[in-house]
Protein backbone atom coordinates (compact mmCIF):
# COMPACT_ATOMS: atom_id res chain seq x y z
CA UNK A 1 0.00 0.00 0.00
CA UNK A 2 1.48 3.17 -0.87
CA UNK A 3 0.13 5.85 0.80
CA UNK A 4 0.91 8.69 -1.44
CA UNK A 5 -0.93 6.94 -4.38
CA UNK A 6 -3.80 5.90 -2.63
CA UNK A 7 -4.38 9.69 -1.49
CA UNK A 8 -4.03 10.71 -5.38
CA UNK A 9 -6.26 8.08 -6.10
CA UNK A 10 -9.17 9.26 -3.69
CA UNK A 11 -8.58 12.67 -5.43
CA UNK A 12 -8.76 11.71 -8.98
CA UNK A 13 -11.84 9.81 -8.11
CA UNK A 14 -13.51 12.96 -6.57
CA UNK A 15 -12.82 14.98 -9.42
CA UNK A 16 -15.82 13.98 -11.22
CA UNK A 17 -18.41 15.38 -8.67
CA UNK A 18 -19.55 18.46 -9.82
CA UNK A 19 -18.40 22.28 -8.38
CA UNK A 20 -15.10 21.35 -6.06
CA UNK A 21 -11.68 22.43 -6.60
CA UNK A 22 -9.56 18.91 -5.73
CA UNK A 23 -6.79 19.11 -3.30
CA UNK A 24 -4.61 15.72 -2.81
CA UNK A 25 -3.36 16.89 0.01
CA UNK A 26 -3.44 19.79 2.55
CA UNK A 27 -3.11 22.65 0.58
CA UNK A 28 -1.29 26.47 1.97
CA UNK A 29 -4.33 27.73 1.02
CA UNK A 30 -7.67 26.86 -0.22
CA UNK A 31 -10.56 27.85 -2.17
CA UNK A 32 -13.90 27.08 -1.34
CA UNK A 33 -15.98 25.10 -2.21
CA UNK A 34 -13.16 22.83 -2.10
CA UNK A 35 -12.32 19.08 -1.08
CA UNK A 36 -9.28 18.33 0.76
CA UNK A 37 -7.64 14.34 0.42
CA UNK A 38 -5.77 14.71 4.21
CA UNK A 39 -3.92 11.86 6.16
CA UNK A 40 -5.51 9.08 7.48
CA UNK A 41 -5.46 8.72 11.49
CA UNK A 42 -3.55 5.49 11.17
CA UNK A 43 -2.33 2.98 9.24
CA UNK A 44 -2.72 -0.73 10.73
CA UNK A 45 -0.10 -3.34 9.02
CA UNK A 46 -0.46 -6.97 9.48
CA UNK A 47 -3.88 -7.31 9.60
CA UNK A 48 -3.48 -11.12 7.95
CA UNK A 49 -0.42 -13.35 8.27
CA UNK A 50 2.59 -12.71 5.76
CA UNK A 51 1.13 -9.03 5.52
CA UNK A 52 -1.70 -10.05 3.35
CA UNK A 53 -3.65 -6.66 4.43
CA UNK A 54 -3.15 -3.52 5.44
CA UNK A 55 -6.23 -1.28 6.59
CA UNK A 56 -5.77 2.38 6.46
CA UNK A 57 -8.15 4.29 9.51
CA UNK A 58 -10.09 6.98 9.50
CA UNK A 59 -8.48 8.61 6.50
CA UNK A 60 -10.49 12.62 6.22
CA UNK A 61 -11.56 14.24 3.45
CA UNK A 62 -12.48 18.11 4.09
CA UNK A 63 -15.48 19.39 2.28
CA UNK A 64 -15.26 23.17 2.56
CA UNK A 65 -18.40 24.68 0.67
CA UNK A 66 -19.81 27.45 1.74
CA UNK A 67 -20.18 30.18 4.46
CA UNK A 68 -21.77 28.69 8.03
CA UNK A 69 -24.59 31.74 7.96
CA UNK A 70 -25.03 31.23 3.74
CA UNK A 71 -28.63 28.74 3.57
CA UNK A 72 -27.37 28.13 -0.26
CA UNK A 73 -24.28 26.96 1.32
CA UNK A 74 -25.73 24.72 3.46
CA UNK A 75 -27.94 23.28 0.49
CA UNK A 76 -24.51 23.01 -1.24
CA UNK A 77 -23.10 21.02 1.39
CA UNK A 78 -25.82 18.40 1.96
CA UNK A 79 -25.72 17.40 -1.49
CA UNK A 80 -21.92 16.68 -0.79
CA UNK A 81 -22.25 14.53 2.28
CA UNK A 82 -26.07 13.26 1.29
CA UNK A 83 -25.80 8.91 0.51
CA UNK A 84 -27.66 9.91 -2.85
CA UNK A 85 -27.27 11.78 -6.14
CA UNK A 86 -25.05 13.14 -8.52
CA UNK A 87 -22.71 15.32 -5.60
CA UNK A 88 -22.62 12.40 -3.11
CA UNK A 89 -18.97 11.67 -2.25
CA UNK A 90 -20.40 8.45 -0.69
CA UNK A 91 -21.50 7.32 -3.61
CA UNK A 92 -18.91 8.81 -6.07
CA UNK A 93 -16.13 6.80 -3.67
CA UNK A 94 -17.93 3.43 -2.99
CA UNK A 95 -19.16 3.06 -6.28
CA UNK A 96 -15.48 2.80 -7.74
CA UNK A 97 -12.96 0.06 -8.06
CA UNK A 98 -10.50 1.42 -6.90
CA UNK A 99 -6.46 0.49 -7.97
CA UNK A 100 -5.26 1.24 -5.00
CA UNK A 101 -7.47 -0.37 -2.30
CA UNK A 102 -9.89 -3.77 -2.25
CA UNK A 103 -12.22 -1.68 -0.36
CA UNK A 104 -13.53 1.70 0.87
CA UNK A 105 -16.48 2.78 3.19
CA UNK A 106 -17.38 6.11 3.77
CA UNK A 107 -18.14 5.33 7.70
CA UNK A 108 -18.97 8.90 9.10
CA UNK A 109 -19.09 12.58 8.39
CA UNK A 110 -18.43 14.98 11.36
CA UNK A 111 -19.10 19.24 10.75
CA UNK A 112 -16.90 21.71 11.98
CA UNK A 113 -16.18 25.91 11.46
CA UNK A 114 -13.32 27.11 9.65
CA UNK A 115 -12.03 30.46 9.30
CA UNK A 116 -10.39 31.14 5.51
CA UNK A 117 -9.31 34.94 5.42
CA UNK A 118 -11.36 36.49 7.98
CA UNK A 119 -15.04 34.64 6.92
CA UNK A 120 -16.29 31.36 8.59
CA UNK A 121 -17.12 28.31 6.73
CA UNK A 122 -19.12 25.17 7.12
CA UNK A 123 -16.72 22.53 6.39
CA UNK A 124 -17.33 19.21 6.57
CA UNK A 125 -15.07 16.08 7.48
CA UNK A 126 -15.88 12.48 6.12
CA UNK A 127 -14.17 9.16 7.31
CA UNK A 128 -13.25 6.92 5.24
CA UNK A 129 -11.93 3.47 6.11
CA UNK A 130 -10.28 1.33 3.03
CA UNK A 131 -8.81 -2.15 3.31
CA UNK A 132 -5.52 -2.85 1.15
CA UNK A 133 -3.09 -5.29 -0.09
CA UNK A 134 -0.28 -5.58 1.73
CA UNK A 135 3.12 -6.60 0.60
CA UNK A 136 3.55 -10.69 1.15
CA UNK A 137 6.59 -11.12 2.91
CA UNK A 138 9.54 -12.80 1.09
CA UNK B 1 15.13 -18.83 22.87
CA UNK B 2 13.26 -15.53 21.71
CA UNK B 3 9.37 -14.82 21.16
CA UNK B 4 7.74 -15.34 17.73
CA UNK B 5 4.72 -12.42 16.03
CA UNK B 6 2.13 -14.32 15.01
CA UNK B 7 2.17 -12.51 11.92
CA UNK B 8 4.39 -14.73 10.03
CA UNK B 9 1.77 -17.94 10.84
CA UNK B 10 1.86 -19.77 7.34
CA UNK B 11 -0.96 -22.03 6.87
CA UNK B 12 -1.78 -23.93 4.00
CA UNK B 13 -4.70 -26.08 2.98
CA UNK B 14 -4.49 -28.88 -0.43
CA UNK B 15 -1.70 -27.01 -1.00
CA UNK B 16 -3.26 -23.56 -1.76
CA UNK B 17 -1.04 -20.98 0.55
CA UNK B 18 -4.07 -19.10 2.76
CA UNK B 19 -1.66 -17.03 4.85
CA UNK B 20 -2.75 -13.85 3.03
CA UNK B 21 -6.45 -14.23 4.35
CA UNK B 22 -6.08 -15.45 7.61
CA UNK B 23 -5.36 -14.05 11.20
CA UNK B 24 -6.00 -16.66 13.27
CA UNK B 25 -5.24 -20.13 13.20
CA UNK B 26 -4.93 -23.18 16.00
CA UNK B 27 -4.00 -26.45 16.01
CA UNK B 28 -5.20 -28.82 19.16
CA UNK B 29 -3.37 -32.22 19.63
CA UNK B 30 -5.01 -34.44 21.89
CA UNK B 31 -4.99 -38.09 23.02
CA UNK B 32 -7.68 -40.18 24.31
CA UNK B 33 -7.57 -41.55 27.64
CA UNK B 34 -8.55 -44.75 29.13
CA UNK B 35 -9.20 -45.14 32.99
CA UNK B 36 -7.19 -48.49 33.83
CA UNK B 37 -8.24 -48.33 37.66
CA UNK B 38 -8.01 -51.49 39.52
CA UNK B 39 -8.92 -52.41 42.80
CA UNK B 40 -7.39 -52.00 45.61
CA UNK B 41 -6.48 -48.43 44.04
CA UNK B 42 -7.18 -45.05 45.52
CA UNK B 43 -6.87 -42.33 42.83
CA UNK B 44 -7.51 -43.17 39.21
CA UNK B 45 -5.35 -44.34 36.93
CA UNK B 46 -4.84 -43.64 33.51
CA UNK B 47 -3.42 -44.23 30.02
CA UNK B 48 -2.92 -43.02 26.71
CA UNK B 49 -4.64 -44.25 23.63
CA UNK B 50 -4.89 -43.08 20.20
CA UNK B 51 -3.61 -40.01 18.78
CA UNK B 52 -6.07 -37.10 17.23
CA UNK B 53 -7.02 -33.70 16.98
CA UNK B 54 -8.55 -30.68 15.46
CA UNK B 55 -7.96 -27.25 13.94
CA UNK B 56 -9.00 -24.11 13.06
CA UNK B 57 -8.38 -21.41 10.66
CA UNK B 58 -10.03 -17.96 10.28
CA UNK B 59 -9.51 -14.49 8.84
CA UNK B 60 -10.63 -11.94 6.12
CA UNK B 61 -12.94 -12.68 3.14
CA UNK B 62 -10.80 -12.61 0.11
CA UNK B 63 -13.33 -12.50 -3.53
CA UNK B 64 -9.97 -13.61 -5.31
CA UNK B 65 -11.00 -16.41 -7.77
CA UNK B 66 -9.09 -19.50 -7.26
CA UNK B 67 -6.75 -18.92 -3.94
CA UNK B 68 -9.19 -17.16 -1.94
CA UNK B 69 -10.81 -18.67 1.29
CA UNK B 70 -14.35 -19.00 -0.30
CA UNK B 71 -12.49 -20.30 -3.50
CA UNK B 72 -10.16 -22.60 -1.73
CA UNK B 73 -12.00 -24.63 1.30
CA UNK B 74 -15.85 -24.06 0.18
CA UNK B 75 -15.62 -27.10 -1.94
CA UNK B 76 -13.53 -29.15 0.61
CA UNK B 77 -16.43 -29.19 3.19
CA UNK B 78 -16.37 -32.72 3.60
CA UNK B 79 -13.20 -34.51 2.23
CA UNK B 80 -9.99 -34.99 3.71
CA UNK B 81 -6.67 -33.37 2.32
CA UNK B 82 -3.32 -31.86 3.46
CA UNK B 83 -3.41 -29.14 6.12
CA UNK B 84 0.19 -27.62 6.41
CA UNK B 85 0.96 -25.17 9.74
CA UNK B 86 3.90 -23.20 10.11
CA UNK B 87 3.98 -21.62 13.28
CA UNK B 88 6.98 -19.17 12.91
CA UNK B 89 6.98 -18.96 9.29
CA UNK B 90 8.66 -20.60 6.11
CA UNK B 91 11.82 -21.15 6.61
CA UNK B 92 14.91 -23.91 6.99
CA UNK B 93 14.98 -25.53 10.09
CA UNK B 94 11.79 -24.12 11.13
CA UNK B 95 8.81 -25.53 13.08
CA UNK B 96 5.87 -27.35 10.94
CA UNK B 97 3.11 -28.94 11.17
CA UNK B 98 1.72 -31.52 8.57
CA UNK B 99 -1.50 -33.74 8.51
CA UNK B 100 -4.28 -35.18 6.31
CA UNK B 101 -7.54 -33.23 7.88
CA UNK B 102 -11.47 -33.77 7.71
CA UNK B 103 -12.64 -29.96 6.21
CA UNK B 104 -15.75 -30.13 8.93
CA UNK B 105 -17.34 -26.82 8.29
CA UNK B 106 -16.41 -23.39 6.26
CA UNK B 107 -18.39 -20.37 7.69
CA UNK B 108 -18.98 -16.87 6.41
CA UNK B 109 -19.89 -13.61 8.72
CA UNK B 110 -21.23 -10.41 7.60
CA UNK B 111 -21.35 -7.82 10.03
CA UNK B 112 -22.57 -4.72 8.72
CA UNK B 113 -19.93 -2.73 9.99
CA UNK B 114 -16.88 -4.00 8.86
CA UNK B 115 -15.05 -6.76 6.64
CA UNK B 116 -16.54 -10.10 5.47
CA UNK B 117 -14.77 -12.44 7.82
CA UNK B 118 -14.01 -16.61 7.30
CA UNK B 119 -13.53 -19.41 9.55
CA UNK B 120 -12.68 -22.81 9.06
CA UNK B 121 -12.82 -26.25 11.32
CA UNK B 122 -10.87 -29.43 10.70
CA UNK B 123 -10.81 -32.78 12.54
CA UNK B 124 -7.08 -34.07 12.09
CA UNK B 125 -7.17 -37.42 10.50
CA UNK B 126 -3.94 -39.79 10.97
CA UNK B 127 -0.52 -38.99 12.80
CA UNK B 128 0.93 -35.19 12.07
CA UNK B 129 4.22 -34.86 10.76
CA UNK B 130 6.00 -32.63 12.57
CA UNK B 131 9.48 -32.78 10.87
CA UNK B 132 11.00 -29.02 10.49
CA UNK B 133 10.95 -27.40 7.45
CA UNK B 134 14.09 -29.14 5.08
CA UNK B 135 16.69 -26.49 3.83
Amino acid sequence: MNLASLMQEIATRLGTVPGLRIHAQPPKTITPPAAIVSYPESVQYDQTYGRGMTRVEALKVWLVVGIVTDRAGRDSLSEYVSDEGEKSIKLCLEDYEGETWDDLTVASVEFDVVTIAGVDYMAAGLTINLACQGTPAA
Amino acid sequence: MAFIHGKKTFVSLAAKNLSAYTTTSQMEKNSDSHDVTTYGKDAHVFSGGLLGGTGTMSGIYDSTAVTGPRAVIEPLVGTVVEWIRQPEGAGSGLPQDKVQALVLKYTETNPVADMVTWSCDLQLSDVINSTAQAA
